[in-house]
């Protein structure tokens, strides 16, 4: 565990994949609550928004740079060759795996408190200047708030689930490319071809299993009932993902020569 | 723990190539042992079935009676050089080894002495992506000595080096067997190990050729010959050729015989009172033996067009 932090700690790409991520987290969230005005809506009351979520939407591209750094963890020792240093000196495989998924926990975990409170903080300052103000039924988002709380919460663990799920794909693919693919694929054009699906029932269904709407309805404050999925159970689909990546990989790990 | 490998009856295949074809050998502590044949003929595959990164196919690799895999700290057992190049380019040559040492709990001055050990000093806090090749094997050397193992294992570890380099690690490794390790050093060059294994492997084609002694494999080479030069050439080639020998002449006063040991070349001539100018033994080199050994398989290879 400690080796695995020597490691992460002592080449410069992970500390700017984490400072990128916060950024972006933060960036997206300003740019989203900066576009957004009452002004826009029939009625200041009737807007519908879900600030918190609008202020946690950075979630969306900072999970691109956590996949890059969770997967370059384990692929990155393949593409070096140091895997084979790393497996004679920890012959029983499956604890670099482990090590691994903690320290990119705590990194990510790290990352993603930083870039929500950043995000949050913006949302407070910039919301209530068009308009989202307690007035017009839209308190500035808090943490005192018990939905805007759980949002936050669940972002930041949607950001380390995610991470995980890419260290597992990470090590069942053993490619930089491919595994980045993989899991940004499975993120991303999965939502997408959802939309493509014109059955309702289908659609919603195929909603509550693919990984990124499912695990984002943690970040929802309002309107719960129109949500696919529960906001904890969303987060559950996208932990059950990263478990079965992760013991996937880690038998691969085991039995496969490096 | 013993200071020992075993090999026993080890087998492993690559898709349609057999890298390893049932080897068996021993390598006890306190010498050099050196692990020679030509490239592609299974020695990588035979080291990396001892460090458990490939599982075999049967039979069984063991450090000091135990598999691998089975070692909780296996620096501590084993160091072990295979493959340079392993390291991350970004990461200084001394964050690499503080890892290592991290992962098996060892203290940090190690960091410093395995560096001071392979003459590394200068280098230590730059990313080892830069190293060349020779600056590299150091590093590798520097890992493998982090536990103080009591068994040591190096995969061509003389490739890149300068001839100072050359030096320095025939000298080392004869250190660390002084000091009663079991060394393991293989080679695709037998000249490379000329001084510096006590002892060795022999392999071809996955399979093991010979498991002899330096010296032993030298006198049972065919290539000797000696040197005569004498005032009486024929009759001493009549005497000689009468003991079994065979003989041919240079010019008007040397001559050449073959099969024949020094010793009965001089006592035969002595006893007759042909006089002798000059006796020159010239012993087969151990490339020659080494050539001869490995000239069946190597001929297979050639003749099959496949690498093994």
């Amino acid at each position: 565990m400690h080796a695995e932090w020597t490691k992460l700690r002592t080449t410069r790409g992970p500390a700017w994949l984490l400072a990128a991520t916060v950024a972006a987290v933060v960036a997206v969230g300003a740019a989203s609550v900066a576009s957004v005005d009452v002004s826009q809506c029939p009625a200041p009351t009737e807007c519908h928004e879900d600030t918190t979520r609008l202020s946690l939407l950075g979630a969306r591209l900072g999970q691109a740079t956590v996949v890059v750094l969770a997967v370059l963890a384990i692929t990155n020792e393949h593409a070096t060759g140091m895997i084979r240093t790393t497996l004679a000196a920890v012959p029983r495989r499956h604890r670099v795996l482990w090590a691994k998924a903690v320290v990119v926990t705590v990194a990510v975990l790290a990352a993603g408190v930083l870039g929500v409170l950043g995000a949050l903080a913006t949302g407070r300052a910039v919301l209530p200047g068009n308009g989202f103000t307690a007035a017009n039924g839209y308190p500035p988002p808090s943490l005192t708030d018990g939905p805007t709380l759980r949002a936050a919460v669940g972002t930041v663990l949607y950001l380390v689930l995610v991470a995980l799920l890419a260290l597992g794909v990470g090590t069942v693919v053993r490619d930089t490319a491919g595994a980045v693919t993989t899991t940004l694929g499975l993120l991303y054009v999965v939502p997408l071809l959802v939309e493509l699906v014109a059955d309702p029932q289908w659609h919603d269904r195929l909603e509550r299993l693919a990984p990124m709407t499912a695990g984002l309805s943690v970040q929802a404050t309002r309107d719960l009932d129109r949500l696919p999925i529960g906001p904890w159970a969303g987060l559950g689909v996208l932990a059950a993902y990263s478990a079965t990546a992760l013991l996937l990989g880690a038998v691969l790990l085991e039995t496969r020569d490096p | 723990m013993e200071a020992t490998i075993e090999v026993r009856d080890l087998r492993k295949r690559y898709g349609a190539t057999l890298a390893v074809d049932g080897l068996s050998f021993v390598v006890p502590p306190g010498r050099v042992t050196g692990f020679v044949g030509p490239n592609g003929s299974g020695k990588s595959t035979t080291m990396r079935a001892l460090l458990g990164l490939d599982v075999p196919d049967s039979g069984s690799a063991l450090i000091g009676g135990r598999p691998y895999r089975s070692l909780r700290h296996p620096l501590n057992h084993v160091g072990a050089l295979l493959d340079a190049a392993a390291v991350h380019p970004a990461r200084t040559a001394r964050d690499h080894l503080l890892w290592l040492t991290h992962s098996h709990g060892l203290p940090r001055r190690r960091v410093d002495e395995v560096i001071e050990l392979v003459g590394l000093p200068s280098a230590a806090r730059r990313p080892a992506g830069g190293f060349s090749l020779g600056m590299r094997q150091r590093l590798g050397i520097a890992a493998a000595l982090l536990g103080d193992p009591p068994v040591v294992v190096f995969d061509e570890p003389v490739n890149g080096l300068d001839p100072e380099g050359i030096r320095w690690i025939r000298g080392f490794l004869r250190s660390l067997a002084a000091e009663g390790r079991a060394v393991l050093v293989s080679s695709h060059l037998m000249s490379e190990l000329e001084d510096t294994a006590d002892h060795l492997l022999v392999i071809g084609r996955g399979r093991l050729l010979a498991d002899i002694g330096v010296r032993e494999l030298l006198d049972t080479a065919s290539g000797g010959w000696i040197t005569v030069r004498t005032s009486r050439r024929t009759e001493a080639m009549t005497l000689l050729a009468g003991e079994g020998a065979r003989v041919a002449a240079v010019d008007r006063d040397t001559l050449t015989v073959a099969g024949l040991p020094a010793e009965r070349v001089a006592a035969t001539l002595a006893a007759h009172d042909v006089p002798v100018r000059e006796l020159a033994a010239h012993r087969a080199s151990l490339e020659e033996a080494y050539m001869e050994l490995t000239r069946k398989s190597t001929e297979f290879t050639s003749l099959t067009g496949r690498e093994a």
